[in-house]
């Protein structure tokens, strides 16, 4: 170093001659490579086992050197082998020969069915490509392409690597390589030949030989002999058999009334093309000897009927179109629509909508005298008629996305299966309907007219107290969809209007009649939900929440004799500790005695009152109400403000417990209400006797309690008589404008849940049918994936698509199993007891029901990831034929003669069948022929000599690999 | 269900970006068995030996750390009374975990612990996570439900159990800590069985955008 840097000192220029020229640098760095990747050395494994190509996984590693300017990219391809065998490349024995060159002799990996086609051609597990980088032209003169070769052999004689190294020359699609692989003392060519038509002598066998043999140029005679491998594959594609795109169900058929709507049930299914597009059978000669066969241009003994392997391979088409799978895309494309459905139909069907209600009611009204039966066919019809004209004014007949009988249809086929107890629920029966609609009536149009009619009906049946059919009793149900719980909702207020319109009905003389219309004015003005009240008066005392009388009653006409009681128990303070209210007041609103229990003070039997039932909530009324609550935070002061937004209920049962049990006191109401909150313990009295003396417990008599306080609050009214714990009005209302604020999309939204899980059962039902085990485990993921994924709110997009991938990906495999089934004819043998025979009989002709099975466990294990499967199945040439025969019509094959089929044997049946059908020339013919013999000289070491051959229709390929002695040559 | 995004796990609420996690749970069981007393020991570790009894449903909040994980837990407090118990179910749905108590010197709080049971299968969301708490356990001397039956039936349904005392501070912080592991346990079984999940497709880089969730190492 510190030579160099004395400015005096002589300079010494050294110039690597080695690597002067480009090709030289091009040399060097295809060594560097190899290099890199420890191709260098020996080069051991283990023979390889049998079918180790396909089952085994193979790795590529890439890189890119260049000649000059042109870019070329290496790539290493191998089977991935145990860590162990690649360990042992420098201790191979030292006069074995590489490894390639043993590959290329092993049958163990003939036709591999998926793997780089220099392993189909060579059979090698290991080799390295030199190819001309993506964007660069093809190396075509065949200067160029010796130069490339020479490259390759230098660089393999410089580093001593036994890993074969090939180089892609002409068009990259004519895949034409010419490699070489070097070992001690030998090495081993890879040549190639590539034509588009074959000249007649290399189309058989014995002419192939020929070529083979000269090529060797082996001087020993007599020859040693040359073992063959054939494959000849026959290739079904233009399937005519099936038709695939399947028939929709027929909605004027409904209209025909014929059907009685059961489509609209149900969601379709199947594959609207074959998804399956092609069906390979290889018949394989796996090991002959040359002299056993003859196969020449005038004669062949190569019969396929005859080959001792057939296989099968399955092409599936990618992403077959199917019907269940598009109606759920569709369907989930709504929820992406951004309109309302005003902008859809027309704002001005709404905007009319107050002047034409009177209309539609009047019409009703007549309806609602006679029996109930009737009145739902009428009603709807009814309803969809006056809807109708109306819509129809603004936009003209032939706008309506539905037409009218269409539409009839529909609301008719929804309403009409609920008198029969259907097991589904409305919600459900309105998701499929929407989704039928969407796909085949007017897209989004036709959800938005449909949702705008349900919605009519809805406020129809609200307002002539009819209760929504196809819904389950009671509050709403968490567990559905919010959509199902409104629907429920609306139910609960129905029942309740039309209990308290018949009440008054019923009682014209206890209760003034107040017609339905004021009920509903008066309804906005008394708000039941008292947490939203209470919300907005946050911080006002006690007296303001509930003490104020106008607030207080339902009926104007009730309270005056209300304010009789009333003030006379308000005037004493309420129900105050130990007073003494006058007995004489009358008792109301009692539902039945207690039984054990008897008033405190006056010593009467306790009566529990008739209650007004808590409100039903829908889950986002709850979580409105929840958050309400959670924002007072927890500070003492928000816990009783908590507890007195929440007191109305109790509030309420406290005053119709007084009014119930005249002269009750706190104690009493506590021992039916709270019973652990009484204390009773045996005492000694002062004369001696043993008495139960009860008092309250401690919290209850902690002064001034929420419990305390709203006993004295609480004024003696029955239930009946009380404001409201639940305004059915209001609610009703709200769920009403909820239902028609919701646009195309919203609905989407709310009904998908209902729709995959449709689309999940429709899907198990098909399963049933084919019985596939891996199908079975799909859907059981499936259900469990959705079941999280939709267990939420507002699930994400990325899920829902997830979850409709999974069913469309087995909605295909199921129809790819019928596919196979209709190929194979399963279903054409339409006689039971032939069926079962077949099925029994061990010989070939039967096999189809086992190859089935071979095929369907393969192909459906491993549908997600490959596209096509291969699967040996030793003897079933006849089923191939049947299969032909039933997809190609190739050449008629008459019934069997049914003496044969009884008595005939496999054999026989065989050979029958294989006479009478003719299989077509083969698509593609494979020949593998290898030797061992010296070379070039006879006293050269002898060295494994291969040709592999594959003639198609509009190829036709020899790839030889010919190994030569180098030691003295 | 157990991903971090979804709101019922650790949805950062705009008004408290201070946890990783929200978990909510819900306190059940007979009237006067010392729920709230259970509750206000656990969040402001005060004891008083009468709280008003509640009326409807009321909340503590408290956020404790688990694996280096704020978890902010929402606990609601019900009324055992019957009348309420409407009122009280349909918060059910929205709870990952139950605390279900009864009072070791009463015999009927005890009695009712199957019918509570029920009331949560019906109600709750399927993966809830349940602990019986026998509560009072400072009273010995009225004791009349042993820890043995206790016991017992806590795994004749399936739930972990714990005595515990409110008004002596026993067990009580293991009680909610135990649920709090529990709750993650199942989180994170969860969010690993969907990893395999349904033919292997699209699920796995999916999984990377949501929070590890919190590992179980607890020591209670």
């Amino acid at each position: 170093m510190a030579a160099d840097s004395e400015p005096e000192s002589e300079v010494f220029e050294i110039t690597d001659f080695t690597t002067a020229s480009e090709w030289e640098r091009f040399i060097s760095k295809i060594e560097e490579v190899l290099n890199d990747w420890k191709l260098i050395g020996i080069s051991s494994g283990k023979p390889l086992e049998k079918g180790v190509y396909t089952t085994g996984a193979w790795e590529e590693k890439s890189d890119e050197i260049s000649f000059a300017d042109f870019r070329f990219s290496v790539t290493h391809h191998y089977l991935v082998q145990e860590p162990g065998d690649r360990d042992g490349r420098e201790e191979g024995v030292e006069d074995a020969l590489p490894l390639p060159m043993q590959d290329l002799l092993c049958m163990n990996n003939d036709f591999p069915p998926r793997a780089h086609c220099l392993v189909r051609w060579y059979g090698l597990r290991e080799f390295v490509v030199i190819a001309p980088a993506a964007n660069n032209d093809a190396v075509l003169s065949e200067s160029k392409c010796n130069l490339l070769l020479s490259s390759v052999s230098i660089a393999l004689g410089n580093t001593g690597c036994q890993v074969p190294l090939f180089v892609q020359i002409h068009q990259k699609w004519r895949r034409m390589y010419v490699g070489e692989c070097q070992g001690p003392g030998v090495r081993t060519d890879f040549e190639m030949v590539h034509l588009r038509k074959a000249p007649s002598q290399y189309t058989h066998l014995s002419g192939l030989l020929d070529v083979f043999k000269s090529k060797i140029g082996c001087p020993l005679t007599p020859l040693p002999p040359v073992s063959m491998a054939i494959r000849l594959t026959y290739v079904l594609q233009d399937w005519q058999q099936y038709f695939w795109p399947q028939q929709p169900p027929d909605i004027d058929a409904l209209v025909g009334g014929e059907v009685g709507g059961l489509e609209f049930g149900k969601l379709p299914f199947g594959a609207c093309e074959d998804p399956i597009s092609e069906l390979h059978l290889a018949t394989t000669w796996p090991h002959l000897t040359e002299g056993i066969i003859v196969d020449n241009d005038v004669y062949s003994d190569l019969d396929p009927i005859q080959a001792p392997q057939w296989s099968v391979r399955v092409r599936k088409a990618d992403n077959p179109q199917c019907l269940l799978g598009d109606f759920l895309n569709e369907f989930f494309k709504l929820c992406h629509r951004k309109e309302s459905t005003d902008e859809i139909l027309g704002r001005s069907a709404f905007e009319e909508d107050g002047k034409e209600v009177a209309d539609i009611s009047h019409a009703l009204s007549k309806l609602t005298e006679p029996a109930p039966v009737p009145i739902h066919k009428l009603s709807v019809t009814n309803m969809v008629h006056s809807a109708k004209k109306k819509i129809r004014k603004h936009r003209g007949v032939d706008e309506s996305p539905l037409n009218n009988e269409v539409l009839n249809t529909i609301l008719l086929n929804l309403f009409s299966q609920f008198k029969s107890a259907p097991s589904d629920s409305l919600t459900y029966k309105l998701a499929l309907c929407l989704c039928m609609i969407n796909f085949y009536h007017g897209g989004v149009k036709g959800v938005a007219h449909l949702w705008q009619e349900f919605v009519l009906e809805m406020r129809y049946r609200w307002e002539n107290n009819y209760l929504i059919p196809g819904l389950a009793n009671g509050p709403p149900d968490l567990r559905c969809c919010l959509l199902h719980q409104k629907l429920q909702m609306l139910n609960c207020c129905i029942e309740r209007k039309k209990a308290r319109d018949e009440g008054k009905r019923g009682n014209v003389s206890d209760r003034s009649p107040s017609g339905s219309s004021g009920d509903t004015g008066r309804g906005a003005d008394h708000s039941g939900d008292n947490l939203k009240e209470a919300d907005k008066e946050v911080g006002k005392s006690w007296e303001s929440w509930s003490d104020s009388e106008e607030e207080f009653f339902e009926c104007l006409s009730d309270a005056e004799d209300l304010k009789g009681n009333g003030q006379e128990n308000g005037k004493k303070g309420g129900a105050k500790e130990g007073s003494r209210d006058p007995v004489s007041l009358k008792p109301e609103g009692r539902l039945h005695p207690h039984g054990k229990l008897t008033l405190l003070h006056p010593g009467e039997p306790l009566y529990i009152p008739i209650t007004q039932e808590p409100a039903p909530m829908t889950e986002d009324l709850l979580e409105e109400q929840s958050e309400v609550l959670a924002k007072l935070g927890t500070s003492a002061e928000g816990a009783h403000l908590r507890a007195r937004m929440q007191s109305a209920c109790l509030l309420s049962d406290m005053e119709s417990f007084k009014a119930a049990n005249p002269g009750c006191c706190l104690e009493d109401f506590v021992r039916w209400y709270s019973p652990r909150d009484y204390i009773e313990e045996e005492v000694v009295d002062e004369k001696g006797n043993v008495v139960i003396k009860g008092e309250l417990s401690a919290r209850m008599k902690i002064p001034s309690n929420m419990w305390v306080e709203a006993w004295e609050t609480a004024k003696p009214v029955p239930a009946r008589r009380q404001k409201r714990l639940f305004d059915d009005t209001r609610e009703a209302e709200k769920v009403l404008h909820y239902l028609a604020v919701q646009k195309p999309a919203d609905l989407a939204r709310h009904l998908l849940p209902c729709v995959i899980h449709a689309a999940v059962l429709k899907v198990k039902e098909e399963e049933v049918l084919e019985d596939i085990s891996s199908v079975k485990k799909i859907i059981k993921q499936i259900i469990s994936h959705s079941s999280k994924v939709l267990r939420f709110p507002n699930p994400e997009d990325k899920k829902l698509e997830e979850i409709i991938a999974q069913i469309m990906s087995v909605e295909a495999i199921i129809a790819r199993a019928r596919s196979l089934k209709a190929k194979f004819g399963v279903e054409k043998c339409e006689n039971e007891e032939e069926k079962e025979d077949l099925q029994r009989c061990p010989c070939p002709y039967a096999t189809w029901c086992i190859l089935y099975a071979h095929l369907s466990n393969h192909l459906f294990t491993l549908t997600e990831s490959s596209d096509e499967v291969t699967n040996f199945v030793p003897h079933f040439p006849l089923i191939f034929l049947s299969c032909i025969e039933l997809n190609l019509s190739i050449s008629a094959m008459p019934p069997l003669d049914e003496e044969l089929r009884r008595s005939g044997s496999a054999e026989e049946r065989r050979f029958t069948a294989g006479s009478v059908l003719d299989f077509p020339p083969p698509t593609g013919r494979e020949i593998v022929l290898r030797t061992t013999v010296p070379s070039p000289a006879p006293y050269s070491k002898a060295l494994p000599q291969r040709m592999y051959s594959v003639l198609t229709k509009e190829d036709f390929r020899l790839a030889g690999a010919f190994s030569a002695d180098t030691t003295f040559f | 269900m157990a991903s971090a995004t979804d709101s019922r796990y650790g949805q950062k609420e705009s008004s408290d970006q201070n946890f990783d996690y929200m978990f909510k749970i819900l306190i059940i069981g007979n009237s006067s068995v010392g729920k709230t007393s259970f509750l206000f020991r656990y969040a402001d570790d005060s004891f008083t030996p009468a709280f008003v009894s509640t009326v409807g449903i009321d909340f503590k909040v408290k956020t404790i750390y688990r694996n280096d994980k704020r978890i902010k837990l929402q606990i609601w407090d019900t009324a055992g009374q019957e009348r309420y118990r409407t009122i009280t179910t349909a918060y059910y749905r929205g709870a990952m975990g139950f605390i279900l108590m009864y009072d070791i010197t009463n015999e009927e709080s005890f009695n009712a612990v199957q019918d509570w049971s029920t009331q949560i299968k019906t109600y709750s969301w399927d993966n809830a996570q349940v602990l019986l708490v026998g509560n009072k356990c400072d009273m010995e001397d009225e004791r009349v439900v042993s820890a043995e039956k206790g016991r017992q039936l806590a795994e004749h349904l399936g739930f972990e159990f714990f005595e515990a005392s409110a008004k002596d501070n026993i067990n009580v912080k293991q009680t909610f800590e135990r649920l709090v592991d529990i709750i993650c346990e199942k989180m994170s079984e969860s969010l690993d069985a969907a990893d395999p999940a349904v033919t292997g497709a699209k699920q796995g880089p999916q999984l990377s955008d949501q929070q590890a969730p919190p590992h179980q190492d607890c020591a209670c």
